[in-house]
């Protein structure tokens, strides 16, 4: 707990850390419209290239007769699967699919198949798809998951045995696929013992509903060939492939030091960072054609999962007081299209609510359905997806009792070390005491709150574990250079105001301002601050807090060398400043506003930027401490946040109103509060968003999904968007920087406003909660 | 390094950058290149007699008198990246429901993803480049800057722009009054409470004295 093993970690006097309204190191390009995201991007005289999107949910393309698509005028070059190139290309890193690159089997509609073309414009492109003559062959398609998980139910990928998700947390069951269907179970305790004994048992339900948070940036990238008289022939100048330059180049065969970029902004990820083929397929186009090629999407075809579709149903057990002792949880989850992160499914098992709670006895038992409705990359911002599933158990523990649902968490919330630890956690209990205050809780039972204009009033709470950032290690460079302290970075920049945290803590610990930290985008360096939203990087800037320091100490060093042995008097301008520390010692002196100055006195100082003209360097690679989380998989807890929200709901139209979202959080301590408060509103919003509006409707019949694109799936403007008060608990009870360890993305949630409707009107509304499920549910529709 | 001042420098140069687009009369369907709008005309009746030929705009962009040859169905944000290389209005839906690709055309906030062209022909277009190069506005980029009313920033310019028309059209707004002006805007990062405050800032700055 806390950050012991960090230099300063103690630290109890900030002067930039925490500080609010510091603009973003990037902020005015963006809010100015120069920056540039790879959608942006135009070379001279580049082509552009658009995928065949295939038009059913579950086909192989048999033949492609492309003789007219290539008499077209302006069409310069048509790419088949079967074309050798096609074959020899590799997908980057351990996430992406395992089929080729690109084949001539679609198994979602819209999905990039068997034929990409490439011409003078975009126009083009499309009307040479149109003439391409297609001969395909169609089977029957799963966009259905509880269809999709009979044994007799058609294949969703009849050329795809396995299912492709990686496990990172949690293994799939050693057994053959059935049908559709892989299996994963995790098993702690006896749980069928536990479930016959425990006092009272209850059954429920939750349905996930698929949620898109698309990035808001249409992925896009374009690439060219040059030959540079330094580097050689064969260089690669690539854009918006931002965060994953270097392997792209590798898909390419070309060196790091060889592939060029110097686009930084990537749009908002939320966790996605699939590469698109979009962003990969340009290279080679644009060596075929020995032109530049762009390549870019449509929103349309750009709508991916954030959240897989998924059928929980649970089982709890649990004694008088409200104790859960044993948990049942059999889920059916949507594993999606090849390549489908295993996120939301198989590895939610290793990670999730369950684990906070005392109860020893957990089983879950999982059928992941492979499916032709889409695919979720890498990971979302609802993470792990089963969590609400233990908000739930806890909401309806306490209504079967008649107690408050708080009350109910935390009789049942494990200490910080194990699940058999029965100490409280104080993040939790601080977290807990803050948000009565600012929610005014008063619980009441379901369906019994009136308010004046005759809705009926729902509240709901949920609490989760704070992660960061817990795998990456990071290659932090700071320079002393013209008396300027430089931090160079690679970036990239998705929105999460990384780098300033990192700025911060070097400002903090070398005694200067925020803005005299001058942050240097170049691509070819090392340092990436990437590491979770709402400062998860923290983990990042627990590493640029030990190179801060080193740098600190190289720039004593050389002012006290420089007081030694001063250089001979210039002849070129005004003599500088006496250098007053002859004779000292690094441990003298330190670094305060901007100047050098002796511990014991202050008289005796120098300005920072008159220290030495040396150009100094300072490297650290390495990472904080293991996250507990990351240790601990739930099992061990140091910080904590929990959530609130209230709900007016009128019985007569069915229509919700989110009153107010409350949020009190213990990120350990708040590095950046802008930028964290900005992203808890987020994550609120999005939880909103997926519980009120937002859902993929297909159609059954052809597999096509019908709104993907933004009129027909609605997101929540400004004035759909509930108020969020928002409080910060800072026990420091994290061991990245200064005891941080940021909230990242645990705080989206898929049912708390869900509960608040159900902790309104007594009964059940599936997500999203729309007016005329509201209505049916009250037996009005 | 983005400073305030870098970057008001870039917009203005890239704002003043789009005085010849009428330099290359290019055939989008083969990519020859004419020295005249007349023969890249003759070019297309004789070459692709098939295919609509590109007309020429003129227009009044960001204060200055431009000129395009542009095919009849781009779309304003279309040639706003490709004529002009102004990147400033983004493409988040193109399908005129998120705000990202908003301009000014004869004072009215305007989508230019469903606006075309040609439709600007004679028209007076302010884009964000514009409003970030005139120093009048620096308060409101500063105030954008200063309360983080961005994440990712891919929905930001749209912003900036309704927001600059609101503050053309009511100097002294309301947080009412913000919330619904920009309630044509999405932010899928979910910045919605930071602008009014952002704004209802910059206001005070901008018309301090009065002078509206
Ligand atoms: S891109 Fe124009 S309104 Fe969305
Ligand atoms: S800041 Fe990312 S979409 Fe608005």
């Amino acid at each position: 707990m806390a950050d012991l093993v960090g230099i300063n970690g103690q630290r109890e006097n900030f002067k930039v850390v925490g500080k609010h309204n510091l603009p973003g190191k990037v902020s005015y390009a963006l809010a100015s419209g120069v920056a540039k995201f790879g959608v942006d991007y135009a070379l001279p005289g580049m082509l552009h290239a658009k995928f065949l999107r295939s038009p059913y949910a579950n086909a192989r393309v048999l033949s492609v007769d492309a003789s007219k698509a290539k008499a077209l005028p302006g069409v310069v070059d048509i790419v088949m699967w079967d074309d050798p190139d096609m074959i020899a290309l590799k997908p980057p890193g351990p996430f992406g699919p395992t089929r080729p690159w690109l084949d001539n089997y679609a198994d979602q509609e819209g999905i990039e198949v068997a034929v990409i073309v490439v011409a003078e414009d975009e126009d083009i492109c499309e009307e040479a798809l149109r003439l391409l003559d297609v001969e395909w062959e169609v089977y029957p398609h799963v966009v259905d998951i509880l269809k999709g998980k009979e044994i007799d139910a058609p294949l969703a990928r009849p050329t795809d045995p396995l299912f492709h998700g990686k496990d990172m947390f949690a293994r799939l069951v050693d057994e053959p696929k059935r049908g559709n269907v892989s299996r994963a179970i995790t098993v702690q305790g006896d749980v069928d013992k536990a479930m016959e004994e425990a006092e009272h048992v209850l059954e429920y339900k939750l349905v996930l509903p698929t949620f898109a948070s698309h990035v808001p940036n249409p992925p896009a990238s374009v690439a060219q060939w040059f030959d540079d008289p330094y580097t050689g022939p064969n260089n690669l100048h690539i854009e918006g492939a931002v965060q994953r330059r270097d392997s792209v180049g590798r898909m390419y065969g070309v060196p790091d030091h060889k592939t060029f970029q110097y686009g930084i902004f990537q749009g908002g990820k939320y966790c996605d960072w699939g590469m698109r083929r979009s962003q990969e397929i340009t290279p080679l186009l644009a060596r075929r054609t020995g032109r530049p090629v762009r390549c870019s999407e449509k929103r349309e075809e750009a709508f991916d999962f954030l959240m897989n579709q998924r059928y929980i149903y649970m089982k709890i057990g649990f004694d008088k007081d409200g104790l859960i002792s044993a948990i049942d949880d059999y889920s059916i989850a949507d594993g999606g299209i090849d390549g489908n992160a295993s996120f939301g499914t198989a590895n939610d098992q290793g990670y999730g609510p369950y684990y906070t709670m005392k109860c020893l006895n957990i089983r879950q038992n999982m059928d992941i359905v492979d499916s032709n409705r889409g695919k979720m990359r890498l990971s979302g911002q609802h993470c792990p997806f089963n969590w609400d599933s233990g908000t739930m158990a806890i909401y309806l523990v306490a209504e079967k009792l008649g107690k408050d649902p708080i009350d109910i968490a935390k009789l049942n919330l494990h200490g910080p070390d194990s699940q058999e630890d029965m100490r409280p956690v104080r993040s939790f209990d601080e977290c807990l005491d803050e948000g009565r205050k600012l929610m005014n809780w008063s619980w009441h039972a379901s369906g019994t709150k009136k308010l004046p204009d005759g809705r009926y009033h729902g509240a709901a709470f949920r609490y989760q574990i704070c992660p960061r950032h817990a795998f990456s290690g990071y290659n932090c460079k700071l320079e002393f250079r013209n008396g300027q302290i430089v931090l160079p970075t690679q970036g990239p920049v998705t929105g999460i105001f990384a780098v300033e945290c990192n700025a911060m803590v070097v400002a903090e610990e070398l005694g200067v301002g925020y803005d005299d930290v001058v942050v240097e985008f170049n691509f070819r360096e090392r340092f990436t601050p990437v590491g979770g939203g709402s400062d998860g990087s923290t983990a990042s800037a627990w590493a640029m807090k030990e190179c801060a320091n080193i740098l600190k100490k190289q720039i004593l060093e050389a002012t006290i060398e420089g007081a030694n042995n001063p250089p001979p008097p210039s002849f070129f301008g005004p003599p500088p400043p006496a250098n007053p520390f002859k004779g000292f010692k690094v441990e003298d002196l330190d670094i305060v506003d901007k100047m050098i100055v002796a511990k014991d006195d202050p008289s005796k100082s120098l300005p920072l930027a008159m220290a030495t003209m040396d150009h100094l360097v300072a490297t650290y690679s390495g990472r904080p401490p293991a996250a507990i989380w990351s240790l601990g998989m739930g099992k061990m807890l140091d910080t904590m946040n929990t959530a609130y929200c209230e709900v007016a709901v009128d019985p007569e139209t069915g229509e919700v109103e989110v009153l107010r979202f409350g949020v009190v959080a213990d990120p350990g301590l708040v590095l950046r509060p802008t930028s964290l408060e900005s992203q808890i509103d987020q994550v609120m919003f999005f939880s909103q968003g997926c519980q009120l509006l937002e859902e993929y409707v297909y159609d059954e019949r052809t597999g096509v999904r019908l709104n993907n694109n933004m009129i027909d799936y609605k997101k929540p403007g400004m004035l759909d968007v509930a108020h969020v008060d928002r409080k910060f608990v800072e026990t420091r009870d994290g061991n990245a920087a200064y005891g941080a360890s940021g909230v990242s993305h645990s705080m989206a949630n898929t049912h708390m406003v869900v509960i608040a409707i159900h902790n309104a009107i007594g009964v059940w509304v599936d997500p999203p909660a729309t007016p005329d499920k509201i209505l049916k549910a009250l037996g009005k529709a | 390094m983005y400073t305030p001042e870098s970057t008001q420098a870039a917009a203005y140069q890239l704002v003043n950058s789009v005085t010849s687009p009428m330099d290359q009369f290019k055939c989008s369907v083969c990519s020859s290149v004419f020295a005249n709008y007349d023969s890249l005309r003759r070019h297309y009746d004789t070459e692709h007699p098939h295919d609509v030929a590109p007309v020429v705009v003129a227009l009044h962009l960001n204060g200055k008198h431009c000129e395009i040859v542009v095919n009849p169905h781009w779309t304003f944000q279309r040639a706003l990246q490709y004529k002009f290389g102004l990147t400033g209005a983004k493409h988040m839906c193109d399908k005129g429901v998120c705000g990202s690709c908003t301009v000014i055309i004869d004072g009215r906030s305007v989508l230019s993803c469903t606006t075309l062209a040609v439709e600007v022909a004679g028209k007076t277009v302010q884009t964000v480049e514009g409003i970030a190069a005139d120093p009048k506005w620096k308060p409101l980029i500063d105030a954008y800057c200063k309360w983080d009313a961005m994440q990712c920033g891919y929905c930001t310019p749209g912003f900036m722009v309704a927001a600059k028309n609101l503050l053309d059209k009511n100097p002294d707004p309301t947080e009412q009054e913000c919330r619904e002006a920009l309630a044509g805007n999405i932010c899928i990062c979910g910045t919605y409470p930071r602008h009014a405050q952002a704004i209802l800032e910059a206001a005070k700055e901008i018309y301090k004295g009065g002078n509206a």
